[in-house]
């Protein structure tokens, strides 16, 4: 069906609209101009073909307006598709930075706190005495590793 | 009644048009794909209470690093959700 519209679609507009006007011009010819020799002769036919050309002629004249209408709204949503990747990769771009400048930030500060921990909680004379004295047992080590690692647990399970 | 299924369809091409438009689904930003971090582990048998400490802020870090990724997922789901509802 779609090589029948393609072949349609090759014939130009204004036949269309020539088929339309001969149409009504040859009905209202065998109503109006009965006393012309030739009209009168072949009045049925000129009536018959007329009005086949007036139904045909009406017909693609909407087929015309509509075929438009749609056109006009393939280029708006065209416009509007358009200017919505636009506005996606802008939205990109913010979402990039923000999250380049919140990392960037959350990085120093860890970076700052275990500097602290360095520079000041290590220097402290009970944290020192602490440290010497009781090293973290084990088994609290083993349960920190364990609850760092309970991702893998749930990879295994899937 | 042949002759009139061959009018009606005739009638109907006119009906049928395609529209040749499909949005392409939006590229997520290349920060947003990186995956986040393991943990971090604490190595060795006697450990500083000081080292623990240490290794506690680093997966402090890694969490809000995570975190700012899932945050950037939701605000870029919303606002292309937002984009795409606006092509109608």
């Amino acid at each position: 069906m779609s090589q029948i519209t393609w072949m349609l679609s090759l014939i130009p507009d204004w036949f269309w609209t020539l088929v339309l006007i001969s149409g009504i011009v040859g009905t209202l010819a065998t109503w109006v101009l009965k006393f012309i020799p030739f009209v009168s002769t072949y009045r049925l036919p000129i009536q018959v073909a007329s009005i086949i050309a007036l139904i045909v002629g009406v017909y693609f004249q909407g087929a015309i307006a509509n075929e438009t209408k749609w056109q006009n709204k393939i280029a708006d949503l065209q416009k509007k598709v358009a200017e919505a990747e636009d506005k996606s990769k802008e939205t990109n771009v913010v979402v990039q930075e923000k999250i380049v400048t919140k990392t960037k930030v959350i990085k120093e500060k860890g970076k700052t706190q275990i500097e602290y921990v360095d520079r000041v909680i290590t220097q402290d004379k009970e944290v020192v005495k602490y440290i010497e004295q009781c090293p973290v047992p084990k088994a609290i080590i083993d349960a920190h590793n364990a609850a760092a690692e309970m991702n893998k647990a749930a990879e295994v399970k899937k | 009644m042949k002759y009139l299924c061959v009018f009606l369809t005739a009638l109907l091409v006119g009906c049928s048009t395609p529209v040749p438009i499909k949005p392409s689904f939006p590229e997520a930003p290349q920060v947003l794909k990186e995956k986040c971090e393991n943990l971090k582990k604490i190595e060795g048998d006697k450990v500083a209470i000081t080292e623990m400490l240490k290794v506690v802020i680093h997966n402090y870090t890694l969490y809000y690093e995570c975190s700012t990724k899932v945050e950037g997922w939701q605000e870029w789901y919303d606002s292309q959700k937002k984009i795409y509802e606006s092509v109608k």
